[in-house]
């Protein structure tokens, strides 16, 4: 649910949490992310930093210079500001990224897991038989297609954490248990509903889609879109994958190396939340005037067995939902920040 | 012509490396952690005994020293867990300004009680800031010497002396002021944020247990061992999206010295940790203690004592005022 009031937690003597909801639901990262900029924007003497994430906002401050009291009521004064969810027009910027899909490098390192820990399932094949594709080919389809949200950015330095925006194209996937031990840069991982992106080598538990050439964290600040953060995306942006072949990844990689390269950024569109709504609802439709399993469907009727076929239905689609919640499930333990303390 | 002083590791030790304080604040939205001493109380004294600005960069080192051979003339002061410091082979004192001539090895002996020393040089250790930081982020390659804890042969510099280095002569802790260490710490705490996803009884039994810190704690993070928890009806009854387990919640900011719970067991999340993550952070340790739990080792016990805000923000006025008011300096062959 969401709360009709944000609930504040303090958490220690220098973070207050704000909780808008328990649910996965998109209009309390707009929340978040709206709070963020407007607290941001006002410049409050004694607040050091802000996290906003799926469902809260994270405030790390001084209690020295503003006490915590102060800090909620002005966060009450912004939320008053900011309206219904549905009025806000938040700058999101769109960010193209080639991804050689099902690539070598991504296959190198799950037969690399399959020889030192244990044999499992290639992983897009996986991911496409788990989701009733037909195919990687189609899969890969499915992944590239729609606009992916960044939620979040974190858990490692500049990794985001991405959702679908187009609810035609959903994925869901389990994640690995145990987790691998590494990961090779830039590969583009699947678990539960999200996309990551890692930004450098790490262990991980994701399903392996594939790999981008393109650096989306630069320390040394080389490359162009680094000039003013070391990060290249951040929460309210938007992500679309272009589907590369091998060789184009290695010509882009030398791009790269030369500094040549130019990321495809879109940096001045405005996402209205109202309007993303009606078309989420339009979408939405689509997908349940699609009943999952067809075939089947199509042959229960035949047989007279109107009434069978739609329990039929019913029931497919709730394991569907099931394994959604299992494969999240799974996502929450590997995450585990106890694999980073060794063991 | 030179200002500052070079120096040289000659053995890394187990983990040495520059840090300075508060460290990298304002990444936390972009997955990047503070980093920083695991002890802030010792590193500050140590700078302010010789001269610097109590943030400035410095070597923390964890259990077993590193040896160090000065190329130039300096003052150091070694503060954090008594490792047996010796230079050119002779015991030198904690907590006090020690004048270094061109050529001198530092060396340690191991610490028996806490677990991280640190040596502050006059001037403060100069390697590039990287995001308003020189604190080592090894994790991600950023910070300190290269990115990377100490290495053997590795040469580094420091700025020029802020205090003529003959000025610092004779500067160091006041007795009454040297912060006691042992092998039981307790370690002020506050509830929240999550609280009421455990039971009272769970609380109650959090706060009277003395933990066990685990050999699996580090920067990242310190493992508790001890009883389990039965978690309230808000960890069991959520929606699904939140994770099966009742220590599992939806991804959110984690707060640095939060206790989370993965599973059954606590971890208090500190200054190289994740910034996100699923579980539960029912309690959190003040900032002003959070020094203790960088000085616990292995083995230690820890004995959680809970604290409103107002005492949580009174502990950490009282640290500074210590701080500043511990200096004492004695007459020259005194």
């Amino acid at each position: 649910m969401i709360f009709d009031e944000p609930r504040y937690l303090l958490a220690g003597d220098r973070y207050l949490l704000i909780e808008f909801g328990n649910e996965l639901n998109l209009d309390m990262n707009f929340k978040a992310l709206g709070l963020a900029r407007e607290i941001e924007q006002n410049k409050v003497k004694g607040l050091l930093e802000t996290v906003p994430s799926f469902a809260t906002l994270l405030l790390h401050y001084e209690p020295e210079l503003i006490k915590p009291e102060a800090l909620i009521s002005l966060c009450r004064e912004l939320l008053d500001q900011l309206g219904s969810v549905e009025d806000m027009e938040i700058p999101s910027r769109l960010i193209e990224l080639p991804v050689a899909y099902d690539d070598r490098w991504s296959r190198e390192c799950i037969e690399a897991y399959c020889r030192t820990i244990k044999k499992i399932e290639h992983n897009p094949d996986l991911v496409a038989r788990i989701n009733g594709l037909k195919s990687v080919t189609e899969l890969i389809r499915y992944h590239s297609a729609p606009q992916w949200w960044v939620g979040a950015v974190g858990f490692l330095a500049g990794l985001p954490t991405l959702m679908s925006l187009d609810p035609r194209y959903f994925l869901t996937a389990p994640k690995y248990d145990p987790p691998r031990l590494w990961t090779p840069v830039g590969t583009v991982g699947l678990g539960g509903a999200f996309t990551a992106i890692y930004p450098m080598v790490t262990p991980d538990g994701y399903q392996i889609l594939g790999r981008t050439p393109v650096p989306i964290y630069d320390p040394q600040q080389r490359l162009e879109p680094f000039k003013d953060s070391f990060f290249l995306l951040r929460t309210g942006d938007r992500v679309k994958f272009l589907p590369i072949s091998e060789a184009e990844f290695m010509e882009i990689e030398r791009e790269v190396e030369a500094r040549a390269y130019r990321y495809n950024i879109i940096d001045y569109e405005i996402f209205s939340v109202r309007r993303y709504k009606e078309f989420y609802r339009q979408a939405k439709r689509e997908v349940v005037e699609t009943p999952v399993p067809q075939m089947g469907r199509a042959e229960m009727i035949e047989a007279g067995e109107e009434v069978r076929a739609r329990q039929q239905v019913i029931e497919m689609k709730k394991k569907l939902k099931a394994k959604a919640i299992e494969a999240e499930d799974r996502s929450k333990k590997s995450r585990d920040i106890g694999h980073q303390l060794g063991g | 012509m030179r200002e500052g002083t070079l120096f040289k590791i000659l053995e890394s030790g187990l983990e040495t490396s520059v840090q300075d304080y508060p460290g990298r604040i304002g990444y936390w939205a972009w997955g990047v952690p503070p980093s920083g001493p695991m002890d802030s109380f010792s590193f500050r004294l140590g700078n302010l005994i010789v001269g610097n600005e109590e943030g400035a960069a410095g070597l923390e080192i964890q259990f077993i020293g590193p040896q160090i051979e000065f190329l130039d003339d300096t003052v150091l002061a070694i503060c954090g867990a008594d490792n047996g410091p010796r230079l050119n082979g002779e015991l030198i004192p904690l907590w006090t300004a020690v004048r270094v001539e061109t050529g001198d090895v530092l060396s340690f002996e191991f610490a028996k009680v806490g677990s991280r020393s640190y040596i502050a040089i006059a001037g403060g250790i100069d390697v590039p800031p990287v995001m308003g930081s020189r604190a080592t982020f090894a994790k991600a390659q950023i910070g300190g010497y290269q990115g990377r804890p100490l290495k053997k042969g590795d040469i580094l510099r420091t700025f020029k002396p802020r205090v003529p280095l003959d000025k610092l002569s004779g500067r160091k802790l006041s007795p009454d002021f040297i912060p006691q260490f042992s092998h039981r710490w307790e370690v002020e705490i506050m509830l929240g944020p999550h609280e009421d996803w455990l039971t009272p009884a769970d609380i109650e039994q959090f706060l009277s247990t003395q933990w066990r810190v685990s050999s699996k704690s580090n920067r990242i993070g310190y493992r508790l061992e001890g009883p389990e928890f039965q978690f309230s009806d808000k960890a069991h009854r959520k929606p699904p999206e939140n994770g099966s387990h009742p220590s599992n919640i939806m991804d959110y900011g984690y707060p640095i010295g939060s206790v989370s719970l993965c599973g059954q067991t606590p971890i208090i999340l500190l200054l190289d940790g994740p910034s996100l993550g699923g579980y539960i952070t029912p309690l959190t340790v003040i900032s002003g203690s959070l020094w203790k739990v960088g000085q616990s080792r292995p083995g230690d016990l820890l004995q959680f004592k809970q604290v409103s805000l107002e005492q949580a923000i009174k502990i950490q006025e009282d640290l500074a005022r210590k701080i500043f008011n511990s200096l004492i300096q004695e007459a020259p062959g005194a």
